[in-house]
């Protein structure tokens, strides 16, 4: 039992090493259920279990309102599902992205960013057909991905600028994303109809029709008995591609996510430095950017809504916010005492957590 | 100090759509608030359903229907002010409220009330989802634009809470003597449950309730198995 955790480290390593990045659900993504040796079950009646064959039910008067109210319920929870997946992937690319950042920017990492954000717009561009309108909020706690992706935007914003992402430039450059993700998709299906079909977007498995932006077509026409809908729905993607819009609470929460990154930040780049993080001049350093972050939030009143989360989330700010001070003072009362290298002890607060 | 890390401006920008929306929900609370009132009278009112004769039906129903008239009223100012905002960033907060308004609808109806001149009232009658959107003068299941409505859910949840009062009432029938209307429920639930047993459910909320309609079909069974094995169901049904 001793023996699993290791390789699975291994793996991981090895995996962030290589250079092509590979969506993380790629075609074997379809699960099967395994024996538990670890072969795939056999079941008597196929491969896998039929469906169960639906129960001959008696019709009666009712009969015809329910079945109507299935499909619509079908529709829903397959958008759900959908969304679920995509976002799970999206949420995977941003964390790498974050692991990726975390040091400095130089050309290869910012390449590897780059080669993760067209993953991730074209996954959002796949998304966005199922979230426009009045399904953008209906799908809220399905889109958790964007909060995770908004952390990695602002952060690789504040290692470039030192300044904190707006939520409206927020919107716009992912907008801008699914726009790019939505013309590679449409090209991509337009050269190739059969070859490269590792195309991250699990869902087009199941839909048959392969030309290009008919797919956005497909998932909204399925659900839509109204006509005019239809029609709205089939012209949009030809004159300019749906867009995934990012709400208030994607914004905050994510920044919210941003202050524990600078934190760590902050921590490896002094050790390995062994200056503080700041920009050029050294007027400014990530201390203070902290404290600003951290006093920004502490005046914003609590957002209704969730006032857990959001309460949570400020706690675990502070203690960011308290871990970069100490490391401030750490710097400064004996920073020159210290070797290269030397990572501060931050453990006070909470033991066995700061394991790099 | 240098440029400052956060633009000065952004925090009025955030703290003023924090507070609009916590005046938002404020506004809306308190109409959902009212409309529960209305909901939990009219809900009153139709528990005398249990002890009332099926010759008295026409009195409390008249009352009934001036319940829900109220339910109505509130609902459309819900309606009005919801219909600013995107529809399921609120939603959640009246759903509840909401699903059992559209209950004492559907029981009213099934009763026999809500008549109107091309559809009088008859027991029996069940309204569809869009026959309710009617009565309550709002959009059902909308899809092509951001507005207040009646969603599947909300319709489902609530028939199922009516499927649980017609479960008592089937009992309370008996007791009362009309021995035909617990043989006309039981029928009644019966296809409702079939109807139930099509839809492919998701662990939520609603395949929890939709459970609940197994119990309310054995409490009418065993009411119906009490009137048989005594030759107490009216000819007509029992053939």
């Amino acid at each position: 039992m001793d023996e699993a955790p290791a390789p699975k480290r291994a793996k991981i390593v090895s995996e962030d090493a290589s250079k092509p990045i590979e969506n993380s659900t790629g075609n074997n993504m379809s699960g099967f259920k395994r024996d538990r040796h670890g072969n795939e079950k056999k079941f008597n009646n196929g491969p896998r279990p039929a469906p169960k064959p639906k129960v001959a039910v008696v019709r009666n008067a009712y009969t015809p309102m329910f079945e109507q109210l299935r499909d619509e319920l079908d529709a829903h929870h397959d958008r759900r599902d959908r969304l679920g997946k995509a976002s799970r992937d999206v949420t995977g690319l941003s964390k790498k992205i974050v692991r990726t950042i975390n040091p400095d920017l130089p050309p290869q990492i910012q390449s590897e960013v780059d080669s993760r954000l067209a993953e991730i717009s074209k996954l959002l561009a796949t998304m966005a057909p199922d979230v426009q309108g009045i399904n953008r909020y209906r799908y809220s706690r399905s889109l958790m991905c964007l909060e995770e992706l908004a952390e990695a935007l602002t952060f690789a914003h504040y290692l470039k600028t030192q300044t904190l992402l707006k939520p409206e430039e927020l919107s716009a450059f992912v907008e801008d994303l699914t726009r790019k993700g939505a013309a590679v998709l449409g090209e991509k299906e337009k050269d190739n109809q059969d070859k490269d079909k590792d195309e991250p977007m699990p869902d087009a498995a199941n839909v048959p029709v392969p030309p290009p932006s008919t797919e956005q077509q497909e998932t909204t026409g399925k659900d839509s008995n109204n006509p005019v809908e239809t029609e709205q729905q089939q012209q949009q993607p030809k004159l300019e591609p749906l867009i995934m819009s990012t709400t208030i609470d994607d914004y905050f929460y994510g920044v919210f996510d941003l202050s524990g990154e600078m934190m760590r930040f902050a921590t490896t780049s002094t050790a390995l430095t062994g200056k503080m993080a700041g920009a050029e001049d050294d007027e400014r350093t990530i201390v203070e950017d902290m404290h600003e972050l951290g006093s920004f939030f502490e005046m914003l009143p609590t957002k209704a809504g969730d006032k857990k989360q959001w309460e949570k989330k400020l706690d675990v700010m502070r203690q960011s916010v308290r871990k970069v001070e100490r490391l401030g003072y750490d710097r400064k009362i004996r920073g020159s005492e210290r070797p290269k290298g030397w990572v501060p002890d931050l453990t006070v607060d909470q033991p066995g957590e700061d394991e790099e | 100090m240098a440029t400052p890390m956060i633009d000065p401006a952004l925090f009025d920008q955030l703290k003023d759509s924090i507070e609009k929306d916590s005046s938002i929900r404020k506004d809306l609370e308190q109409i959902i608030e009212e409309l529960n009132q209305n909901v939990s009278y009219t809900q009153g009112v139709l528990t005398k359903i249990h002890s009332t004769p099926r010759s008295k039906y026409d009195a409390l129903l008249s009352q009934v229907e001036g319940g829900i008239k109220k339910e109505l009223e509130t609902t459309k100012r819900l309606a009005e002010f919801a219909s600013q905002y995107p529809y399921y960033k609120y939603n959640y907060k009246w759903g509840r409220t909401l699903q059992d308004a559209i209950a004492t609808v559907l029981l009213c109806a099934w009763l026999g009330g809500m008549g109107s001149e091309s559809k009088p009232g008859e027991v029996g009658r069940l309204l569809t989802l869009e026959e309710v959107g009617e009565v309550v003068r709002v959009p059902v299941n909308l899809k092509d634009r951001d507005a207040f409505h009646i969603t599947i859910e909300e319709y489902l949840l609530a028939l199922i809470s009516v499927v649980e009062d017609l479960s008592r009432l089937a009992m309370n029938s008996v007791t009362l003597g009309d021995t035909e209307l617990a043989v006309q429920i039981s029928g009644f639930i019966k296809d409702l449950h079939g109807g139930f047993q099509m839809l492919n459910l998701k662990n939520d909320i609603l395949r929890k309730r939709v459970d609940s309609v197994k119990y309310a079909v054995k409490k009418v069974e065993d009411v119906v198995y009490d009137l048989s094995l005594r030759n107490l169901i009216p000819a007509k049904e029992a053939q």
